[in-house]
C-alpha cells in the first residue's frame, strides 16, 4: 500500500513537472513527442531553431541538412551518437531505463527533425524500423 | 598467537578491526573495479627526462592541466616548447568564474558573473582526493594554498520530495537509523542461528560485540532512542553545561520509513576511493592552479589561438591556426613533435593526419552532459540558520547536488553556494536552456530545501558543460567495449602526434587523469626524440 502510494505520488510529481515548459522530470521523459525531444535535449547543442554552433569545434546545423536524405543516418546517429554526441538509444541487453529514449521516440524525433527546418523529407519512420538498427553495447560509465 | 607475556597478541578491538577493514576494503575493491577506478594513480614522483637532444622541440596544443602539465616539464628537460590555447586565459576546465568575468557559451549567450569580490563557483573539477599524487605534486610546486573540501558532512541532507513530506533530513541521522536497524537485524539472525553455515560459533560472538558497535545497540542488541543513540543520530537537546544541561535523547526513524525513503542511496557517498578523506581545494578557487600554471609558463603560451589543421611529415608538424580575436589570416607553428590535448570532440573536426586506428579512437568517445550553478545569497543562510558547513547535499529534484562553500566559515557577508551540480538526462534538459531559465529553475528547485532561497538570492551563474566552446561536453565517457576497441590506439604515439587529457586515462573526468596522461605520453615522446638524436 505504502508502495503504491509512493507511486501514485510521483506520477503526481511528475505531470506537475512535465507542465512546465522549461523542464520535465526524469519519469516523465518517456512521454515526450519529437519535437518536445528536440526542445528538450536536441537543442543543447543543435540550439534552438537548428541553427547549430561554432566555438573551437562546432554543432552542425540541422536546417536544410543534405544529409537527413538518409533516415538511417539520423536514427543511427541519435541511437549511438557520433563522436562526442552521446548515444540516446536503449543499450542492448539492458533493462528500460529512463536516460534513454525509447525506438518509437527515436522514430519520433527523426521524423520530426526530417520534416522541419527547412527539411522536407516525407518518410514516416517506425519503431519498428528503428528497432532494427544497431543500438548502443552497453551503458556509459564515468565518474559523478 | 601468543605474546612474550602469554596474552593473546590481538586484542578483541583490534581483531574486530581487522574484519572491519578486510570487509569494507574487499567490498570497496569489488564496487570500484567494476567501474574501473580502482587503481591508484600511476604518479610515481617527478619525471625524469634527461638527455633531450639539442634544440629538439614541441608544440603542445591546449593549455589545460595536460598541456600545461607536459609544456612545464619539457620545458624542464631542455625542449623548445610552444603553446596553442583556444581560450584567452590558462586553464581549460580548471577554471573559477569570480564577480566581474564573463563567459560566452555557444549559440552567443554571454553570462555577466556579478558575485562579490572573493566569492567564486567552480564551473569544472572542484576537488583534488590526497592519492591524486600528481595535482597534489603539482600544486605544491606551483605555491597553491590548500584547504580541505569536506565530501561528507553530518549536518548536511539527504533529501527526497517523495519522503518525509519533502522535508531534507540530516545525512547524521539516516546513517545512524539505518546503520542501527541493520545492525539490530543482523544481531537477530545471528542469535537465531541463521548464519550458523557461514560464521562459526567464536566469530558469531565477534560479529554480535561488532554490531553493537557499529549500530549503536543496547545491550539487547536493539536499536532504540538511548543517550548512545543519540551520540550518533543528534539528540534532541544537545548537551550542555549548568542547569540547562541535561539532554534529551532523539527518537530514531524506523526502518520501513528508512528504507521505503530511498535516502540510504545517499550514505555511501563519501566512500568511493576518490571521494575518500582527505580532499583539497585549492584557496580562491579551482583555477589558481591553471592560473599559476599560466604564470609559470609566460610567453609560451599562445592565447586566442583556434586551431584548424594539424598536419605531421617525416620532419616535423605544422599547425595551423587562427586568432579568434583577428580572424581571417591563417598563421602556423612547427615543431619536431606534437603534444595535442584538445578535447576529442573538437579533434574529431579537425583535420589531422593519422592513421585510422587514432582517428577511429578519436571519434568513439561520447563526452558526458554536465552543469554547475553557481548563486550568490546576501548571507550565509546554511551557516547561520542550519549549521552546514561545507559538504553536499543530495537531492533527487533535477538540481541533484548543493554544494555549501568550504572556506569562509562565518565570515559574515554574502556567500555563493554551488546551486546545482547536475548530469544524465537533467544536465541535458538543463543545456537545452538559456542560461537564465537554468538560474531561475536552479532557485526555484532549490528552495524547495533551503525556503530562505526566496528572500536571499541575488544572482548566479550557470555552465553547461556541451555549451563550453572549447571542449564541446565535460568530460570523455567510456565503456569496457570501446576502451577494449580503442584505448591503447587513442594512446600510443602516431608518427610524430601523441595525444593527453583526461579522455586518454582511466581516470575519466578528473585532473590526475589530464596530468598522468601528459606525463606518459611526453615520456614516451621524449624516448623517440632521444633515438632520433639531435638536429642535424
Amino acid at each position: 500500500m505504502r508502495t503504491l502510494i509512493t507511486v501514485l505520488l510521483m506520477a503526481a510529481a511528475a505531470s506537475a513537472l512535465a507542465d512546465s515548459p522549461l523542464f520535465t522530470s526524469r519519469a516523465a521523459i518517456g512521454s515526450l513527442n519529437g519535437e518536445q525531444i528536440y526542445e528538450h535535449i536536441c537543442q543543447g547543442c543543435h540550439m534552438p531553431g537548428a541553427q547549430g554552433a561554432v566555438g573551437a569545434g562546432a554543432y552542425p546545423k540541422l536546417v536544410a541538412n543534405k544529409k537527413f536524405v538518409s533516415w538511417e543516418f539520423v536514427a543511427l546517429t541519435v541511437l549511438n551518437g557520433r563522436s562526442g554526441m552521446p548515444p540516446f538509444g536503449q543499450p542492448v541487453n539492458q533493462a528500460q531505463s529512463r536516460t534513454h529514449l525509447t525506438d518509437a521516440q527515436i522514430a519520433d524525433v527523426v521524423n520530426y527533425v526530417r520534416s522541419h527546418f527547412e527539411n522536407k523529407y516525407k518518410t514516416n519512420v517506425t519503431a519498428q524500423q528503428v528497432a532494427a538498427l544497431r543500438h548502443p553495447a552497453a551503458e556509459l560509465m564515468g565518474p559523478q | 598467537m601468543q605474546n612474550g607475556d602469554g596474552s593473546n597478541s590481538l586484542s578483541r578491538r583490534q581483531l574486530l578491526q581487522m574484519i572491519g577493514s578486510t570487509a569494507g576494503s574487499a567490498a570497496m575493491y569489488q564496487a570500484m573495479s567494476s567501474l574501473g577506478f580502482a587503481a591508484e594513480s600511476p604518479y610515481r614522483g617527478p619525471i625524469d627526462l634527461q638527455g633531450a637532444p639539442k634544440g629538439a622541440s614541441v608544440l603542445v596544443l591546449g593549455a589545460g592541466m595536460a598541456g600545461m602539465t607536459a609544456a612545464y616539464e619539457l620545458r624542464g628537460a631542455g625542449y623548445k616548447v610552444q603553446v596553442l590555447e583556444y581560450n584567452a586565459r590558462p586553464g581549460g576546465r580548471n577554471w573559477s568564474l569570480r564577480g566581474g568575468d564573463r563567459y560566452t557559451e555557444m549559440g552567443g549567450l554571454s553570462q555577466q558573473c556579478e558575485f562579490d569580490k572573493d566569492l567564486y563557483i567552480n564551473p569544472g573539477p572542484w576537488r583534488i582526493p590526497y592519492h591524486h599524487h600528481g595535482m597534489m605534486h603539482y600544486t605544491k610546486r606551483l605555491g597553491i594554498a590548500l584547504e580541505p573540501f569536506f565530501q561528507v558532512n553530518y549536518n548536511a541532507y539527504l533529501h527526497s520530495s517523495q519522503a518525509f513530506g519533502g522535508k531534507p533530513q540530516r545525512f547524521r541521522e539516516v546513517k545512524a537509523d539505518y546503520q542501527g536497524h541493520v545492525a539490530e537485524l543482523l544481531a537477530k539472525a545471528t542469535r537465531q542461528n541463521s548464519l550458523d553455515a557461514s560464521v562459526t560459533k567464536e566469530d558469531q560472538e565477534i560479529l554480535l560485540e561488532s554490531l553493537r558497535e557499529w549500530g549503536a545497540l543496547d545491550k539487547n542488541f536493539a536499536y532504540a532512542a538511548s543517550e548512545g543513540v543519540s551520540d550518533r543520530r543528534g539528540y534532541e537537546k544537545n548537551p550542555g553545561g549548568g542547569l540547562s544541561a541535561r539532554p534529551i535523547p532523539s527518537k530514531p526513524v524506523g526502518l520501513r520509513e528508512i528504507l521505503q525513503s530511498g535516502l540510504w542511496q545517499g550514505i555511501p557517498n563519501g566512500d568511493a576511493f576518490d571521494m575518500q578523506t582527505a580532499l583539497f581545494q585549492p584557496a580562491g578557487g579551482m583555477g589558481r592552479i591553471g592560473e599559476a600554471f599560466g604564470r609559470e609558463l609566460g610567453p609560451l603560451i599562445r592565447y586566442n589561438s583556434k586551431v584548424i589543421d594539424i598536419h605531421q611529415d617525416a620532419a616535423g608538424v605544422t599547425v595551423t591556426f587562427t586568432d579568434t580575436v583577428s580572424p581571417g589570416s591563417k598563421q602556423s607553428a612547427r615543431a619536431d613533435w606534437c603534444l595535442c590535448t584538445i578535447p576529442l570532440p573538437v579533434l574529431a573536426q579537425i583535420p589531422m593526419n593519422v592513421g585510422q586506428a587514432m582517428a577511429s579512437a578519436i571519434s568513439a568517445v561520447p563526452y558526458a552532459a554536465a552543469i554547475k550553478a553557481g548563486l550568490q545569497f546576501k548571507r550565509r543562510f546554511w551557516e547561520e540558520d542550519e549549521q552546514i558547513f561545507g559538504g553536499i547535499t543530495y537531492t533527487d529534484l533535477p538540481i541533484m547536488n548543493i554544494g555549501y562553500p568550504n572556506t569562509g566559515f562565518q565570515s559574515g557577508g554574502k556567500g555563493v553556494l554551488l546551486g546545482a551540480y547536475i548530469w544524465g538526462l537533467n544536465a541535458m534538459q538543463f543545456t537545452a536552456m538559456t542560461p537564465q531559465e537554468r538560474v531561475q529553475k536552479v532557485v526555484e528547485y532549490g528552495s524547495q530545501i533551503h525556503p530562505q532561497y526566496h528572500k536571499e538570492f541575488e544572482n548566479g551563474v550557470a555552465v553547461a558543460w556541451h555549451r563550453a566552446p572549447f571542449t564541446l561536453g565535460c568530460f570523455g565517457t567510456w565503456t569496457s567495449d570501446t576502451r577494449a576497441k580503442h584505448y591503447d590506439d587513442l594512446c600510443q604515439i602516431d608518427g610524430r602526434v601523441a595525444l593527453a587529457g583526461e579522455h586518454a586515462s582511466y581516470l575519466g573526468g578528473w585532473q590526475e587523469g589530464a596530468v598522468t596522461s601528459a606525463l606518459d605520453a611526453i615520456g614516451r615522446l621524449h624516448l623517440r626524440a632521444v633515438a632520433q638524436g639531435a638536429k642535424a
